[in-house]
């Protein structure tokens, strides 16, 4: 059964499943198929059958293994280390696909899974040691400019390795605003985009429909949409949620999404904080007005509790990660399956160039977290490094990540194309009916964080925990908030 | 019943459901499905069981297997976990057996043998507790690498063997100094050698003291976080260490943690029930000098 049909079929199912349309019409449609009875089983089952059809097709693509089978002969028994955050794309590899690589290669690897704090003081560790226990690394985007000389340039290691290169490997096939977002520092390329998980705009369609509210396409209609259903539903549904955890990353990322849409930035071309200006304390103002209409909760959480109240059915939307897209359309874990809808951020109220502000900073209400993966300079096996990281970022193993990892967003733009990723696109774990939307949001609504060295330290501790301070009461006003943040970053940046 | 008494036994259930409660709610959550750990009010005892979280992590229908599993959830990792308490347990036992049998013979001679600066070599043992284990893990990477320690059993058993030593020498020396020198004495002039007072006399003695030690040195490693962190990679984890990676990019699989830390409960429990005789008298046993 070709991608086409598989699509078609889930298209159908999903119909029915819900109720759309007829039995009857149902085994007609399938029936076009040629699938007749066997497609109601399908229908009836639903995801299982989906599943197991497609990841029966699934498989690495027959001139990657034989590429693998030539390039990776005289590094047959290497072992290589990766420590990374536990993210859709490493799991995916990590469980499912580097069986293939390793028969074809001969290479092993080994992949070490954790939360992201960790990865960075592994990763810390290792770099200050100059001891290459790892041979790649997971580096997340805030860490691009800390991490940009213990790498190689992939272009670099392309351009010199003819005889190691992955024929089509295709580095213009990543989505050029990834690359500047997520793995350029300066003039040098600090691997290659790996992950991209970005704010989009998660709505439940029913509550909406059901209040006769339109999708936010601005941020005083997201405002204005989330205070009615506060007021019409609340408390046992709210209007929208955050990941607003004092002192943790999460809080700045929902941060700079309110800063971004008013027309602020976090820095100005003189390399100077500018949260404080007016454009500033507007979002402040905005955010505060806002936040009334979250649960009472939602200063406890990162996305993980902001993902399980919308997950939940507790709030109605949430501008965040797209990743949550897929979790939430799983029936077997969430109450909202089938419920929820994504479209692209609201537009900001106006927006700074990028010469407006400092450091490569990128304003867009759409803010882009994500990663990279690169060689390490330390590495002693740099050569089968290389070779592992082409075809763990290859267009073939993207696309198999995306079908197979849960409808993460791809970094490559061929991906999105590809119709092992389309034949996803239905109602259901793993879903990637919201791609659309990630990549229209990556083209156009993206906010991507400034580089520099002391961008990590500034992003998840100087800011945030002043943000929750301010939460919690202890400033007596944005203004004053803001004019000790960017007294402490200011200081942090002159050392 | 007295109201003295009644107050008595109530306040006695208070502290007992205080320490309990979270035990039994943590465990539900192992049990409950994904749409239910977050229910609100929280369901306490309505819930529908499952075994899908242990299923998920322990790999109960491959026979609690020690093979890969190869599944993946939507955005969500391999928790395949059975290996990770078996690292645990091995860890754990190795490691209070190493400190048990060294801190003995090096507290049996500290509260017996009198020579030059013991009681500051007592002082000094204490005083390498008195280091944040943080300021010692980073040269450890360095060592460990040196000495190709890194990532294996020998190593994190070394290191929380190190670790629990200057604890468990305090407190089996209390426990040796408690029982009196005059039957090392009489034995002596009965012409047993130092050896064997120690082992036929001094060690069956102090049963529940090395009992209470074992068992501390046993809870210190089954939670010890930092220095398994830092010093293994991907050829083992104990379970604190590896709990940390049921958070995701997109959420923590609280089931599937629930699941792991309601089973890791249960080898620590075993442990101590088998000491627990011994455990109380240890306990106080050193705490009243001669």
């Amino acid at each position: 059964m070709d991608s086409l049909k598989k699509q078609y079929l889930a298209q159908v199912t999903d119909k029915y499943v819900k109720g759309e349309i007829g039995r009857r019409s149902f085994l007609r449609n399938a029936a076009k198929l040629g699938l007749g009875v066997g497609a109601l089983a399908y229908g009836m089952t639903g995801r299982p059958f989906l599943k197991t059809a497609l990841a029966s097709d699934l498989k690495p693509s027959s001139d990657v293994m034989s590429w693998l089978r030539d390039v990776g002969k005289p590094f047959a028994g290497t072992t290589l280390k990766l420590a990374t955050e536990s993210t859709p794309p490493s799991n995916a590899i990590a469980t499912q696909l580097k069986q293939y690589f390793e028969e074809a290669s001969g290479i092993r690897i080994e992949i070490e899974v954790l939360p992201l704090e960790q990865v960075l003081q592994k990763l810390t560790l290792d770099v200050a040691s100059s001891l290459g226990t790892y041979d790649l690394y997971y580096i997340d985007q805030s860490w691009a400019a800390s991490f940009s000389r213990d790498v190689f340039d992939p272009r670099e290691q392309y351009a010199d390795n003819s005889d190691l290169a992955m024929p089509n490997y295709n580095m213009d096939d990543f989505l050029p605003a990834l690359v500047d977002g997520i793995a350029k520092y300066e003039d040098r390329w600090v691997g290659v985009p790996y992950d991209i998980p970005i704010f989009i705009m998660i709505y439940r369609k029913d509550i909406y429909e059901k209040l006769g509210l339109q999708a936010p396409k601005t941020l005083d209609q997201l405002y204005q949409n989330s205070r009615a259903i506060t007021e019409e539903m609340g408390p046992s549904m709210y209007g929208t949620s955050g990941q607003m955890k004092s002192g943790h990353y999460s809080l700045e990322c929902d941060w700079t999404a309110w800063l971004w849409g008013h027309g602020g930035s976090i820095f100005g071309p003189d390399g100077k904080f500018t949260g404080n200006d007016s454009a500033g304390l507007a979002a402040m103002d905005y955010w505060t007005k806002l936040e009334k209409t979250m649960p009472p909760g939602v200063h406890g959480w990162t996305w993980d509790g902001q993902g399980q109240s919308v997950a939940q059915g507790v709030a109605a939307s949430m501008l965040s990660w797209g990743e949550f897209f897929p979790y939430f359309d799983d029936p077997n874990s969430t109450k909202v399956s089938g419920l929820c809808e994504a479209v692209v951020p609201p537009n900001p109220i106006s927006l700074r160039t990028v010469s407006q502000t400092g450091y490569g900073e990128i304003p867009g209400v759409g803010h882009q977290g994500g990663s990279s993966l690169a060689v390490s300079r330390y590495s002693k096996n740099v050569d089968a490094a290389w070779i592992f990281m082409q075809w763990a970022t290859c267009a073939d193993t993207q696309a198999l990540i995306t079908a197979l990892g849960g409808g993460t967003g791809p970094t490559r733009t061929s991906v999105y194309d590809d119709p092992r990723v389309k034949a996803n696109a239905r109602v259901g774990a793993g879903t990637t009916r919201h791609l659309d939307v990630v990549r229209e949001t990556i083209a156009s609504h993206m906010g991507s964080e400034p580089d520099l060295p002391e961008w990590a330290e500034i992003s998840s501790d100087t800011i945030p925990v002043a943000l929750g301070k301010y939460f919690a009461g202890d400033y007596s006003s944005p203004k004053a908030l803001m004019d000790d943040v960017k007294k402490q970053v200011d200081s942090i940046i002159e050392g | 019943m007295t109201f003295k008494r009644m107050l008595r036994i109530i306040t006695a259930w208070i502290v007992v459901l205080t320490f309990f409660f979270p035990i039994y709610y943590w465990t539900t959550v192992a049990f409950k499905n994904a749409k239910e750990i977050f229910d609100v009010p929280p369901r306490i005892l309505d819930f529908t069981p499952t075994l899908a979280n242990f299923e998920k992590v322990f790999g109960i229908s491959f026979g609690f297997g020690f093979g890969s599993q190869a599944t993946v959830t939507p955005g969500g990792g391999n928790f395949y976990m059975a290996p990770r308490l078996w690292d645990t347990i091995v860890v754990a036992v190795g490691s209070t057996l190493g400190a048990v049998v060294i801190a003995t013979l090096a507290a049996y001679a500290l509260s017996r043998i009198r020579f030059r600066g013991r009681h500051q070599f007592v002082a000094w043992v204490l005083s390498t507790r008195m280091m944040p284990p943080v300021a010692v893990a980073v040269p450890m990477f360095f060592i460990y690498k040196e000495f190709r320690l890194l990532d294996t059993y020998i190593g994190v058993i070394l290191i929380h063997t190190i670790m629990n030593l200057p604890l468990a020498v305090l407190l089996l020396k209390s426990f040796f100094d408690d029982i009196p020198h005059e039957i090392d004495e009489s034995a002596m002039i009965d012409g047993s050698t130092r050896w064997q007072i120690f082992v036929r006399l001094i060690l069956p003695m102090s049963r529940g003291g090395i009992a209470a030690t074992a068992v501390l040195c046993f809870i210190f490693s089954w939670t010890e976080f930092l220095f398994v962190l830092t010093l293994t990679q991907t050829g083992l984890k104990t379970v604190p260490v590896v709990s940390s990676s049921f958070v995701t990019s997109i959420g923590t699989a609280w089931g599937n943690m629930a699941a792991l830390g309601a089973a890791s409960i249960i080898p620590a429990f075993i442990f101590i029930l088998l000491v627990q005789k011994h455990l109380v008298r240890g306990l106080t046993m050193g705490s009243l000098k001669q």
